[in-house]
């Protein structure tokens, strides 16, 4: 199931979303939970992506019930999606004390890099597949040498797969900002890392 | 906001290969193994345990906070006329869907394993009595007293959203004890209560007609209305062992509350004229 999918395949939009949240303040706070079940997986991936590790369930399930009890303040009208992945963030840092951090992203890099179990096979070959895999290691871990602004700008962005607009509605900056520090951070990242992947055996 | 397909990716480019390396690399992050319906389960049974108020928005046109201010002073006032209850929320040890919903007659019961209703008070008496006629004569039907209990203390009539209204018997104790069979318009819907697992136990009345007890103390969700019918809020209160069931012409749901005593309340049940 794709994030923001309802079963029977239907998306939410902000039409839908913001019907929702009506049902809900009106009295009807079990209308929550479609909210919830559209974006679960997405919540996840923001707290697994900011390093919750084995609490991202923990947390996620922790910020669903903040966004529940701050619903009052949510702009009608806007997008559910960012607004939420804000508080998973907040909530991941609020939960995650650093020296754990730096376990679990350890621990991160180990399952991507052995482990998890691809989404969709890169090959039949499993050396490129072990290559693929060292190549998201390497990233990661260039990911986790930028600063907090420039990590989090492509984690929303890209990992988490928000467009720009969602991006600035969930980290609370202009559009502009996002553009400038994505521009940099990508400038960094590429900077920090080996050749790109079509190099195939060369890199590193 | 939907979540689309990948945002497209334009031609190769230098620094493209980046960005679809990053986005596959959040495909790939390892996720725990929960699903949507699984979160959402637990969400709304931390939001009934802890019995979080329904989020009302506070960024709203002047006017409309102004009405939600005096909304919220009519509460207060309102009180006296509260309805008929809507929802049950027990506390069986299985863990259930958060969609075991099933309703009987006007009332809908939701199953949650998690739920702790806080301690109870007591049962609410009978307020702003009126005679029986009266009551009647406002509510739409007569309200008849079962032969076991004879004729009530008090009676009351409150609004409930539909423009229909609860009539409400009380019968007081001399140790202070209420009992209160609170009847209302609604029909049953076997059909529909099926699809859960029973945890509240059925009973079968004279005529093959059925009724639901409800031994537990469990939460009761119940409108307040206004005087015109306006439905302003919810309220809820810890109710103790209660007595479901329909009248003999289906047109009716009776609940029964204050009498701990199954068989007892049975009795009564089968003593409606």
């Amino acid at each position: 199931m794709r994030e923001g999918t309802l079963e029977g395949g239907r998306t939410l939009t902000v039409v839908d979303e913001s019907a929702v949240i009506a049902r809900v303040r009106s009295g009807e706070p079990e209308a929550y939970a479609e909210l919830v079940r559209a974006y679960t997986r997405v919540a996840l991936r923001a707290a697994v992506a900011c390093g919750a590790g084995a609490d991202a369930e923990d947390v996620v399930q922790s910020a669903f019930f903040k966004a529940y009890r701050s619903l009052g303040s949510f702009r009608e009208g806007s997008a559910f999606r960012p607004w939420l992945l804000r508080i998973v963030v907040n909530e991941t840092r609020n939960t995650v004390r650093s020296a754990v951090r730096m376990r679990e992203l350890a621990g991160r890099e180990a399952m991507l890099l052995g482990a998890a179990e691809p989404l969709i096979p890169d090959t039949a070959d499993p050396a490129a597949a072990a290559v693929a895999g060292e190549r998201r290691g390497r990233l990661l871990a260039a990911l986790d040498e930028l600063g907090e602004e420039h990590r989090q700008v492509v984690i929303h962005r890209y990992l988490l797969e928000l467009d720009e607009s969602e991006t600035a509605q969930a980290l609370g900056w202009p559009r502009g900002t996002v553009k400038s520090r994505l521009n940099r951070a990508l400038r960094k990242l590429e900077r920090l890392l080996p050749d790109a992947p079509e190099g195939g055996e060369d890199h590193g | 906001m939907a979540e689309r397909e990948l945002p497209p990716v334009p031609g190769p480019g230098p620094g493209d290969a980046l960005e679809d390396e990053l986005r596959e690399l959040g495909r790939r992050l390892p996720l725990p193994d929960v699903d949507g319906g699984t979160m959402a389960e637990r969400v709304l049974a931390r939001m009934i345990a802890e019995s979080v108020p329904v989020p009302v928005a506070e960024t709203v046109p002047v006017r409309r906070r102004v009405a939600s201010w005096i909304r919220r002073r009519w509460r207060t006032l309102t009180v006296t006329l509260s309805g008929v209850l809507v929802v049950l929320v027990l506390t069986p040890p299985v863990r259930a869907a958060v969609a075991d919903w099933f309703g009987f007659g006007g009332v809908q019961v939701r199953y949650d394993p998690s739920a702790s209703p806080p301690p109870g008070a007591a049962l609410p008496a009978c307020r702003e009595p009126v005679s029986a006629a009266e009551a009647g004569r406002r509510a739409g039907f007569v309200p008849r007293a079962p032969r076991a209990l004879g004729e009530p203390d008090a009676v009351s009539v409150s609004a409930v959203p539909g423009g229909r209204s609860t009539v409400s018997l009380c019968w007081y104790g001399r140790a202070g004890s209420t009992v209160r069979l609170d009847v209302f318009p609604a029909r049953l819907d076997l059909g529909f209560s099926k699809q859960v697992r029973i945890r509240p136990q059925w009973l079968e009345l004279s005529g093959g007609r059925t009724a639901l007890w409800f031994a537990e103390p469990h939460v009761l969700r119940f409108p307040l209305t206004g005087g015109a019918g306006q439905r302003w809020t919810e309220s809820r209160r810890t109710a103790g062992p209660t007595l479901l069931w329909m009248s003999a012409d289906g047109r009716t749901t009776l609940r029964l509350e204050g009498e701990a005593d199954m068989a007892r309340g049975r009795e009564i049940a089968e003593s409606m004229p």
